[in-house]
């Protein structure tokens, strides 16, 4: 075994292979780019060395420096995570030149199947069922049709020029496919100029299924069961499982076997994973092979009590497999949530900056690997991954709601992230039911309409949460008032009832808490409703908040935010406001909200100089986003949008001066 | 009369009194989406806890037709009540009652709650809803006004005093919300201003709306005479209930204290990395504030004026205290002359009342420039010198990155007889940067070197190490201490413990005379 070895990557995955690499013994080496020297992976790892600066081009990617930090520091092997080096083959083989182990497959593996069409040829050698299709475009009917034979329907016809959809056409049956064939070539040649057609087999709500298989240099293959990533966003994971609903023993079997087969004629070593598409039917076809450990792996580890990293380590070094495949049996299920730094609010877009707040969901059953802190600065140069959050279940029920829970409970301030849109999929109906396929996303939770509407009980578990919250924070400020109170005067008797009005939206709870023993019991009643719950010791600082209902324990987020408390619960994010009965009756004539009237020019705040313009004209922009940089007092500081809005020109460009109050930028008036 | 006859006709004169000026003109109100003064006094106050004044006065002015019009209280509501147990003086104007418009009964109604709230030692707050002045009772009218500037006068600083505007509030009737701790105004909904845009129009041939002139935005952003825009009433109202739980009731009395699970010793990891490698770029200095202060919570007073400095109130370990802070994140944290003022009076209003100044010092200078100049940004920059070097109350402060010149001098500096002084690591407290000063020093030598930009850049680099850090500071004893920013709130609430019984006094004297 090896007694120190170099991690050539960052975060999450850096500080995962420095875990197991701790318990086994060895001493890690890390590397860093310059905006990366306080992160984890460096702080956790025995050594590190600096690569470069920000750019990964500059730094994780550059070859030569990362051998060289591991020839200067006397490591004998270099894991190369995901992503980055992980599969360039010509890192493996320059890694193997200067004498150090590459914990992967030989670069010779890795170049073929970096090689779709190697691949797949690989993939038909070891009699790997691959997706139906017509290697030659076509152009006539009589072609189209004789291609139908050994496609099968239903069928694709996608227009050799092009991209993107256009001019996609399904065909269902033989009878439409002299019109679908016309329609798609008449749209082709007018956009393209260009009528040759590919036939192709076209798959209805295809799941994304793939195999984890570890090989060893003495030729033994196993595969670790399968995982399902059907939840994507534009072909981003974001949820992932193991077991998958759809999979039978049987299919499970063959696909397990059929993937060892892939390996064994590839020559593989190390952990892989070979990727399929699952049709409705049963019938799967190979997609690809990535020839590195993957960013799911944790759900198999958790579902057949293996530590990926140890076996790659073990197996690089020459190790045979501990186990064969009759030992592989899968125990329960995992689900995995990547929690990323995106505002899906505005689209998905990157968020990046300092983490403010940092709280990992912690239990039994519940593993976080991050390679974040409070503190962390998220740039625009890595990964927007923050973390993994894994949950295991005795079945997927279990799991699912362990990682509800623990998605409530995960309290991230500074970026904006995905947390509650991985909610709003782990607790729609469609996901609980395991009917899923990579049409998910786009079908059920398109982003124009912020999700499905909340369950009534998640709205009454937010609302007695905040007024809770609200009920209490207001008794603690009249007791500490208790000394300035005037000690002469009426006093009436201590109330054990009190009720609110909450309002979010146009939501509106009538709720009546009632404290069962003077502390932490309570019994509160909304609308029909009663439910018993129970806080705990509050601790008002912290933002997440933990209250036994129904004997059941439920977390929300929850922050204060002028007279709203904003509460974020199962997915759904809103805020509350709440009234006393009193106040909710004068409440009522009140005038609507000021709206913020929209401004539509940009005025310089400051004279100074113009650094760097950030947008262009026709440009969306957002609320707090720099668009001009300048600088004055020898000092550069943004001018950041005002509000959301779309830029109609810009007036200046970097090494103007300006003066205070001229025009920087119009606005699209709306 | 028999008894009971006598009871039901208090029953009828005390329900013609809560009809103000009739049920109409209460539907008129509450179609326009405001409240009546009496449901806004409900709003603010502890249910229940409202005793009334002066229900059945009446004006005496017969003149104009006057004489049909007696409305019981004549156009204001006061007396007083509670506020989360804590006993306020309140008086609302009431819109429905010819107009709000000020009388002499009216003024001398509220000079009569403002009598007792001084001798009692408690807060008057005044919920303004006026079209100014009665013109039927002339002089009567304006004298009556002038008593009460008179009274606001004589409470300022001896009781807090709070105001909010929820209508039209014009000529004289400005001056008496002027004079108070703290203005707040409904967006859309109240207007301040000394002529209205008719007059403004006649004089001045200037064409402006009545929002343009006298908003509530308006005076949150630009003038600074209101502390905040409130979204609605009610927000209005909750912010005045925030204000008054981080103040005494007067000021012989020390702030509250609220307990708190946010324990004293919390570190943020945050803050040893919120300074940007690059000395020039901005970071939000509201995140220190929000990292170091109980459960996150910060009242910031003025937020839209003069954002270069933000000024508010926040709790260390239960312990009210005042937050001024430079905001690199707006105009690079410089001092100008709003910036000055704002902080100025926030300074002397925390110093009125007992409540410990905590400072955070990003500060690169004064503006320059003629606009600055001409101004009076010395005159100006005076005041909120004036302020910090006259406050008795304790002072923590914490530099957290630049600290140059007479603005250093300025932001409660050791020399201002500030308490405590931190610095981060990160400080360079010095008379300017490093730029300038070396252009300074050594701009004619580097004409005759051979590489001037490189010498220069050497000579930075030296400035740098030898001047610009909070090391020299602390050798003099300038600096109490150099500490890890992770640990700013553990540092400031033991300070402020140290600080709870300190002792300072000015010179007898009449009073200063601040440079206004």
């Amino acid at each position: 075994m090896f007694t120190k070895i170099l991690i050539a990557n960052r975060g999450e995955i850096a500080v995962r292979v420095i875990r197991s690499c701790r318990a086994m013994g060895i001493t890690t080496v890390a590397v860093y780019s310059e905006p990366d020297f306080r992160s984890q992976h460096v702080l956790l790892a025995d050594e590190a060395v600096l690569v470069g600066t920000a750019r990964p081009g500059e730094s994780y990617l550059v070859i030569e420096r990362i051998i060289e930090a591991a020839l200067s520091t006397g490591c004998e092997a270099i894991h190369p995570g995901y992503g980055f080096l992980s599969e360039n083959p010509l890192f493996a083989e320059k890694v193997s030149a200067a004498g150090l182990v590459f914990i992967g497959p030989p670069p010779s593996v890795i170049s073929a199947m970096g090689d779709k069409i190697a691949a797949k040829k690989l993939a038909i050698a070891a009699n790997v069922p691959t997706v139906p299709g017509y290697s030659e475009p076509v152009v006539s009917l009589d072609e189209a049709l004789a291609a139908t034979a050994t496609v099968g329907f239903p069928i694709l016809l996608k227009p050799a020029a092009g991209g993107g959809g256009k001019g996609m056409r399904i065909v269902e049956r033989k009878e439409e496919m002299a019109s679908a064939l016309q329609l798609c070539q008449q749209e082709t040649r007018k956009s393209f100029g260009d009528e040759r057609i590919f036939v192709e087999r076209y798959i209805t709500k295809p799941r994304h299924i793939e195999i984890q298989l570890i090989a060893d240099q003495h030729g033994n293959v196993v595969h670790l069961g399968e995982r399902e990533c059907s939840i994507q966003r534009r072909y981003q994971k974001i949820v992932e499982e193991s077991p998958s609903c759809a999979l039978s023993p049987e299919l499970r079997e063959k696909m397990g076997s059929l993937a060892c087969e892939l390996a064994r004629t590839a020559g593989y070593v190390n952990a892989g994973t070979v990727e399929f598409i699952l049709d409705e039917d049963g019938s799967f076809y190979f997609l690809e092979m990535n020839t590195r450990l993957q960013v799911e792996h944790p759900v198999t580890e958790l579902v057949n009590g293996l530590d990926l990293v140890e076996l790659q380590l073990k197996v690089a070094a020459g190790e045979p497999l501990p186990f064969t495949q009759k030992d592989i049996t899968l125990k329960g299920w995992a689900i995995e949530v990547r929690v990323c730094a995106e505002d899906a609010r505005r689209g998905f877009v990157p968020s990046v900056g300092l983490i403010t707040r940092y709280a990992e969901p912690r239990g039994q059953h519940v593993r976080v690997d991050s390679g974040v802190e409070a503190g962390s600065t998220i740039s625009v140069f890595y990964d927007p991954m923050l973390a993994k959050v894994i949950t295991w279940g005795s079945n997927r029920e279990e799991a699912r709601k362990r990682m509800v829970q623990a998605l409530n409970g995960y309290h991230i301030e500074g970026v904006s992230t995905n947390i509650d849109f991985a909610n709003q999929v782990l607790t729609h109906p469609v996901f609980i039911s395991g009917e899923i396929s990579t049409a998910f996303i786009p079908t059920y939770l398109p982003a124009e309409d912020g999700g499905p509407p909340p369950s009534r009980e998640t709205l009454h578990y937010m609302a007695l949460a905040t007024t809770l919250i609200y009920h209490l924070r207001e008794t603690l400020v009249q007791q500490s008032l208790l000394p300035l109170k005037s000690t002469v005067g009426v006093s009436s008797p201590e109330k054990r009832q009190f009720s609110y009005v909450a309002k979010s939206d146009t939501d509106i709870f009538p709720i009546l808490l009632e404290n069962n023993d003077g502390k932490l019991q309570w019994r509160i009643e909304i609308e029909d409703r009663s439910y018993t719950v129970l806080t705990p010791p509050l601790e008002y600082y912290r933002r997440r908040l933990k209250l036994t209902i129904n004997d059941e324990s439920s977390y929300f987020r929850l922050k204060y935010n002028g007279n709203f408390i904003e509460a974020a619960h199962n997915g759904v994010c809103r805020n509350f406001e709440i009234y006393n009965p009193r106040e909710w009756e004068v409440a009522q004539f009140m005038p609507p909200p000021a709206t913020k009237k929209r401004d539509n020019i940009l005025d310089c705040p400051m004279p100074g100089l113009v650094v760097d313009v950030r947008v262009k004209a026709g440009e969306r922009v957002y609320r707090g986003q720099e668009l001009i940089i300048l600088e004055s007092m020898k000092m550069e500081s943004a001018v950041s949008a005002p509000n959301d809005g779309v830029i109609e020109t810009v007036n200046v460009q970097p090494g103007d001066a300006v003066e205070t109050g001229s025009a920087l930028i119009h606005f699209r008036k709306s | 009369m028999n008894t009971s006859e006598r009871l039901n006709h208090l029953m009828k004169l005390r329900d013609e009194a809560h009809l103000g000026g009739g049920q109409d003109r209460i539907d008129k109100q509450h179609a326009k989406g405001s409240m009546t003064a009496r449901e806004r006094i409900d709003m603010l106050l502890d249910p229940g806890s409202f005793e009334e004044f002066d229900m059945f006065k009446t004006h005496r002015c017969r003149d104009f037709g006057m004489d049909s019009q007696v409305f019981p209280g004549d156009g204001v509501v006061t007396g007083y009540g509670t506020v989360n147990g804590r006993v306020v003086y309140v008086f609302a104007q009431d819109f429905t009652v010819l107009g709000g418009s000020l009388s002499e009964t009216f003024a001398e109604k509220i000079c009569k709650i403002m009598d007792l709230a001084m001798k009692n030692g408690a807060p008057v707050i005044g919920l303004n809803d006026s079209g100014g002045a009665r013109i039927q009772e002339g002089i009567e009218s304006l004298a009556g006004y002038t008593e009460i500037f008179q009274r606001n006068v004589m409470a300022s600083g001896v009781v807090p005093q709070i105001s909010a505007i929820f209508g039209p509030c014009a000529g004289g009737a400005v001056y008496s919300p002027a004079l108070t701790d703290f203005v707040m105004m409904v967006q859309n909904q109240s207007y301040m201003f000394l002529t209205g845009p008719k007059v403004v129009k006649s004089v001045t041939h200037e064409d402006v709306t009545v929002e343009e002139l006298g908003g509530a935005a308006m005076h949150a952003s630009r003038s600074g005479v209101s502390d905040y825009a409130a979204p609605s009433e009610e927000a209005a109202i909750e912010y005045i209930k925030g204000l008054l739980s981080f103040m005494p009731q007067n000021n012989m009395d020390s702030p509250p204290i609220i307990p708190t699970d946010d324990p004293g010793t919390r570190r943020s990891e945050e803050l040893n990395a919120i300074i940007p490698e690059n000395p020039n770029a901005a970071y939000d200095m509201k995140e220190v504030i929000l990292q170091t202060v109980d459960n996150r919570e910060f009242l910031e007073v003025k937020a839209d004026f003069a954002p270069n400095i933000i000024v508010g109130f926040a709790r260390y370990n239960g312990m009210s205290v005042g937050i001024v802070a430079n905001q690199p994140a707006h105009l690079s944290g410089v001092l100008d002359i709003d910036s000055s003022v704002k902080g100025a009076r926030f300074v002397r209003f925390c110093d009125c009342f007992n409540i410990p100044i905590v400072t955070f010092v990003d500060v690169p200078g004064f503006l320059p420039g003629t606009v600055q100049e001409y101004g009076g940004v010395i005159r100006n920059g005076a005041k909120i010198l004036y302020a910090f070097a006259e406050a008795t109350i304790p002072k923590v402060t914490v530099i957290t990155r630049k600290a140059y010149g007479g603005a250093y001098c300025v932001m409660s500096s050791k020399h201002l007889r500030g308490d405590i002084n931190y610095a981060w690591p990160t400080a360079e407290i010095a008379v300017m940067g490093a730029k300038g000063a070396v252009g300074v020093l050594y701009g004619r030598q580097a004409r005759d070197e051979a590489d001037g930009k490189a010498f220069l850049a050497d000579k930075e680099k030296e400035y740098q190490n030898t001047v610009a850090n909070p090391y020299v500071a602390a050798q003099r004893g300038y600096i109490d201490d150099i500490i890890e920013p992770a640990r700013t709130r553990e540092r400031i609430v033991r300070a402020l413990q140290l600080l709870q019984n300190k002792r300072d006094t000015n010179p007898m004297k009449k009073h200063g005379n601040i440079p206004l």
